[in-house]
């Protein structure tokens, strides 16, 4: 498999003035390959959030490099669609200008966006929503219009912070399902961030468990878990046993992070 | 908690379910304004008609009323109207045009920011009368130095509401449509600029109230027509009467206004259609 995304020993510290300097993350290498579905997992403020800000070229390095095929990140990387927690759907737009907006900087023309619109508006279950406002949806299907946004785009990477986290945890639980759903069929390289084992466990190929500030890699699980996945693995013993394997890297970072809290 | 509770139902909060359906309540509210009108009509014609206030000091609604009549019945109500409305609109206008660019640009362009700052600073406290004395001997007592006046009182104004609404889109936003290969121009034309536009109107609607209140000081220190000339002159011939038929003419007049920017808003604002209902 070939490496997509990468990033080669890369640090990240914060300059605050009157605030002592924070190192959000420290000399961390990583390789997502083609295709596959990485979750970086880790407790508050492990610089899991700052590492996907560069993967998108929200942010640069402070040391090292991230490289998309090959070739460093310079500046915000329109190949690296983001999909945020908090929907980020221009309020002024219907669900289908929403979508259509990514193919329209392409350049496409209005029938065509319109047409590849309407299908991935179809995937993510919207059919009949199209001229809603964002505001007139759950935030469940804002999340699912952010969804359609970025794979009309059709990026060479997903990046997903925490896209679930405001979500209720039934309508959390249905998302997953759909986007287990889309992945296994369009197999987008995906790097999904998360602070639920249970959630990284459905989705991911291979999660990665950051350590507490400063972020570092911790440890690296491949999960073997067959596909195609339904959400009733979690009931499986081979699930809770990689459950436990996980908690026991996170857990240590957890009580750290909490002891720093007090 | 409960003496608090019931002390807060006698002063009129009740749950929904108590107090019956919402459209009960309007119902009910617009009796109470309308008798709340009539009251006070009432004893302002019992205080007049009795002779208990002398008419000099305030004419009864009657006399008010016939003189109203005479003046739509003449046509020059109509025609001090207008002129007013004109005023107000080039003066708003010119003001919106200048103002709007240029606070955007002071939204997303700190240079402009430091360009500008220093003139706002000094231009806003000063009320839109203190022009009068330049602006007569600039452009005369014509219909330029109206709308001049109204434009120094509006422009300050619409070009702060700008600025704050520009800066306020959300960063994400941005973030979002550069994400997705927005360029600078695409950002300015399809995010910044919807995204400032609530704040925007919602200044120019404060602003144009503003507006009339420039305009009507201008006619009244130096105008042949428009609402403000048609006070000033009555009051010169002790006709009060008259003086209260343009002041509620002016109400009535920037409430239309109010109401034709409302219209305004909705259309150009589909997507707010939701958080107002």
């Amino acid at each position: 498999m070939a490496t997509v995304l990468s990033a080669e020993s890369v640090s990240k510290i914060y300059k605050v003035e009157g605030a002592p300097e924070v190192q959000a993350v420290q000399n961390l290498s990583l390789n997502i390959e083609e295709g596959e579905f990485v979750c970086i997992i880790g407790a508050s403020g492990c610089g899991k959030s700052t590492l996907l800000n560069m993967f998108a070229g929200f942010s640069k390095p402070s040391s090292g490099r991230i490289l998309l095929k090959g070739q460093p990140i310079e500046g915000i990387e329109p190949r690296c669609g983001m999909v945020f927690q908090s929907y980020a759907l221009f309020p002024w737009k219907t669900v289908r200008g929403n979508v259509e907006f990514g193919l329209k900087m392409k350049g496409k023309d209005a029938a065509s966006r319109r047409q590849i619109a309407e299908r991935f508006i179809e995937i993510v279950g919207l059919k009949g929503f199209e001229d809603r406002y964002p505001t007139e949806l759950s935030g469940g299907m804002q999340q699912r219009v952010t969804l359609a946004r970025i794979l009309a785009a059709d990026p060479e990477v997903l990046l997903m912070d925490e896209p679930f986290a405001a979500l209720d945890a039934m309508t959390r639980q249905v998302m997953q399902e759909e986007l287990l759903r889309i992945h296994e069929a369009n197999k987008k390289t995906t790097v999904f961030i998360t602070h639920n084992i249970d959630e990284a466990l459905i989705l991911a190929d291979r999660i990665v468990v950051l350590s507490t500030r400063p972020g570092k890699v911790k440890a690296i699980m491949n999960n073997d878990l067959p596909r195609p996945r339904h959400i009733t693995i979690q009931l499986s013993n081979e699930f809770n046993e990689r459950k436990n394997e996980i908690w026991s890297h996170v857990e240590e970072e957890v009580r750290k992070h909490v002891n720093i809290q007090n | 908690m409960t003496a608090k509770a019931a002390g807060s139902s006698a002063l009129g909060f009740q749950p929904v379910a108590k107090g019956g359906s919402s459209s009960a309540r309007m119902k009910l509210s617009m009796l109470l304004s309308l008798l709340s009108v009539l009251a006070f009509l009432g004893i302002w014609t019992f205080v007049t008609e009795m002779h208990i206030v002398k008419p000099v000091f305030l004419p009864s609604p009657l006399s008010v009323l016939k003189e109203a009549a005479s003046l739509v019945q003449s046509g020059e109500l109509w025609v001090s109207i207008l002129a007013s409305s004109k005023r107000v609109f080039s003066g708003f206008f010119l003001a919106a045009a200048l103002a709007v660019p240029l606070g955007v640009l002071i939204g997303v362009w700190w240079p402009a920011k430091a360009i500008v700052d220093p003139f706002i600073s000094l231009l806003r406290p000063l009320p839109s009368i203190t022009w009068i004395p330049l602006s007569i001997l600039w452009l005369g007592i014509g219909e330029a130095q109206k709308i001049a006046i109204v434009f120094m009182g509006s422009w300050v104004y619409i070009l702060l509401y700008t600025v704050e609404s520009t800066k306020r889109v959300d960063p994400i936003l941005i973030r979002a449509a550069r994400n997705l290969g927005a360029g600078d121009l695409t950002v300015m034309k399809d995010v910044v600029l919807p995204g400032a536009l609530p704040g925007i109107i919602a200044g120019l609607k404060v602003t144009l109230a503003i507006s009339w209140s420039c305009v009507i000081t201008a006619e009244m220190v130096a105008a042949q027509n428009g609402l403000g000339a048609l006070i000033w002159t009555a009051k010169d011939w002790g006709n009060m009467p008259l003086v209260l038929v343009g002041m509620v003419c002016i109400s009535l007049t920037v409430l239309v206004a109010d109401w034709i920017m409302l219209r305004l808003e909705r259309l150009l604002l589909p997507w707010e259609r939701n958080r107002r209902a």
